[in-house]
């Protein structure tokens, strides 16, 4: 099992210690995370489902259809989130999962694609520590962490002081500067920006579908 | 209580007197037990009448005796005062129940109490005094009579030099901007944006810095009517600390005669939160302690400090 790192700005992947179950590895970051005098504040959910152009609409000189995926964060409860792999972000209201239906004729939903990540609220000081598991259908696939610090709306600023806060309960599992950074300095981090991290976390995670599904490695 | 009431009188001798009106009873009580008991039985009639008669006259001597001492005595007690030095209240103590209306201890405890708070008052605004944390260009201890009847100038300046003074810090720092406004009469708020890091509210008087509160880039600083919200506090933990620290700042940058100075070096200081983010602490070198970053900046080298870190 891979469990996998997002946080306010960034992706990554960090290995899982041997002989532990999915549940087990949560398990134990939310004990790091009590221990550490976190509270918990409710749970959270992000999904995405997978939509890509229909056959109808491709053009004569058969370019690849592209995907979009329609994402819900539960942070944001009255938004609903559309986007393209490399493109740009729409932020819309709920009534957009009412449209996608009307645009059954541009739009089919893939099979099976639904993905998504449940878990845990934490809030220490102005941290805000969401523990999840990654299901798609029936199984467990992984675990997102997103670490998000308030005050900051630079995300180049804060990676200092985001780093040394992960460092404190993932211990050496802490992910490397993430990518996202390099190419927006100093605008300002928006809920965009954390759906298109948890948009390329599932994609990964989808990528690994070969990978058997076992409890114990 | 008793050595309030004993004006004039003399305890002592009041004391001796009672025991010696006791014994004056005993000697004139035993006058008349002797005479009860008439003659005793001797052998002739001479010696009973000779030893009646003696212990008659023994017992009389005792009496003139002892009303002698008593007369003395009572010379010696002298007279309660007339006069009530205690007036109304005097009077309180003269009712007897004492467990129903316990008034007069009462009164007399609560006089005690407020002799003792005037003179720790005293003593307290004595040393108070010796700290001043008068930023204004008053004079201390200036008598009523002497005091100039004018107001000092520093705290009537006209509006329009306080925008100046105001508009040529702003333009001092690139990375800071200052919006000025004058929701509420003549005092000045100033809202400080210092780049995407923090907003604050300045509320002054005439030139001198009131409050202030320190708010995250991303809150909303103003009320729902668009007025500018100068009581709210930062959702944000970091940003209260700050707000605090703050608050010592524009409490430690003090010089009366040069309020525009003071405003410089405040808004110097506060333009060291530019990285508040980016900068480790200077003294353990990590950036978190307790959830929060360094918050205090030194107020002469500027350096970036935990709250609980610095000296």
């Amino acid at each position: 099992m891979r469990p996998f790192l997002l946080e306010g700005g960034s992706v990554s992947q960090m290995p899982v210690a041997e002989g532990k179950s999915v549940q087990q590895t949560v398990e134990l970051l939310t004990r790091k995370l009590e221990m550490l005098g976190a509270e918990k504040q409710g749970t959270f959910c992000v999904d995405c489902e997978t939509y890509h152009t229909a056959s109808s609409t491709l053009g004569s000189q058969g370019q690849a259809g592209k995907l979009m995926y329609v994402m819900h964060n539960s942070e944001y409860p009255l938004s609903c989130f559309a986007l393209f792999e490399n493109g740009p972000c729409l932020i819309a209201d709920t009534n957009f999962d009412v449209l996608m239906v009307k645009l059954k004729g541009f739009f089919q939903s893939a099979k099976a694609s639904k993905i998504e990540t449940r878990g845990t609220r934490y809030q220490y000081c102005d941290f805000l520590v969401k523990v999840g598991t990654v299901t798609m259908g029936p199984s467990a696939r992984g675990i997102s962490v997103e670490v998000e610090y308030g005050p900051c709306v630079v995300p180049s600023d804060c990676w200092s002081l985001l780093l040394e806060f992960l460092q404190s309960f993932l211990g050496s599992h802490t992910p490397g500067a993430p990518a996202v950074f390099g190419n927006r300095h100093d605008a300002v981090y928006g809920p965009a920006d954390t759906v298109v991290q948890y948009m390329e976390l599932f994609n990964k995670i989808r990528k690994q579908q070969q990978v058997p599904v076992a409890g114990i490695r | 209580m008793a050595d309030v009431l004993s004006v004039g009188v003399n305890l002592e001798a009041f004391a001796q007197a009672i025991s010696a009106i006791q014994a004056l009873r005993s000697s004139v009580s035993r006058v008349f037990d002797c005479l009860k008991d008439g003659m005793r039985n001797k052998e002739t009639l001479e010696g009973r009448e000779k030893a009646f008669i003696a212990h008659f006259q023994d017992n009389l001597q005792s009496v003139n005796r002892d009303l002698n001492e008593l007369e003395r005595l009572s010379n010696l007690v002298g007279k309660p005062s007339e006069n009530h030095p205690l007036h109304n209240s005097g009077l309180l103590s003269l009712d007897p129940v004492q467990d129903k209306t316990p008034l007069y201890s009462q009164l007399l405890q609560a006089y005690k109490w407020s002799n003792k708070l005037q003179y720790h008052a005293g003593l307290a605004s004595g040393l108070l005094n010796q700290q001043s944390l008068k930023r204004s260009a008053n004079q201390m201890g200036v008598s009523a009579k002497r005091r100039p009847k004018a107001q000092p100038t520093t705290l009537v300046l006209p509006p329009q030099y306080v925008d100046d003074v105001i508009s040529r810090i702003d333009r001092m720092f690139p990375e800071m901007s200052i919006h000025l406004s004058r929701p509420n009469g003549t005092s000045a708020m100033l809202l400080v944006t210092l780049g995407k890091v923090l907003k604050v509210i300045v509320v002054m008087r005439s030139l001198f810095i009131d409050r202030t509160i320190v708010k995250g880039y991303n809150e909303n600083v103003y009320t729902e009517d668009g007025k500018l919200d100068i009581w709210s506090k930062s959702n944000y933990q970091v940003f209260q600390k700050v707000t605090d620290h703050a608050t010592t700042a524009l409490l430690h940058y003090q010089l009366p005669q040069m309020p525009d100075v003071v405003v410089r070096s405040f808004m110097t200081w506060l333009r060291s939160y530019i990285k508040l983010f980016q900068a480790p602490c200077q003294r353990c070198g990590k950036f978190l302690q307790d959830g929060l970053p360094p918050t205090w900046r030194d107020f002469r080298t500027l350096e970036a400090f935990h709250d609980t870190c610095r000296q």
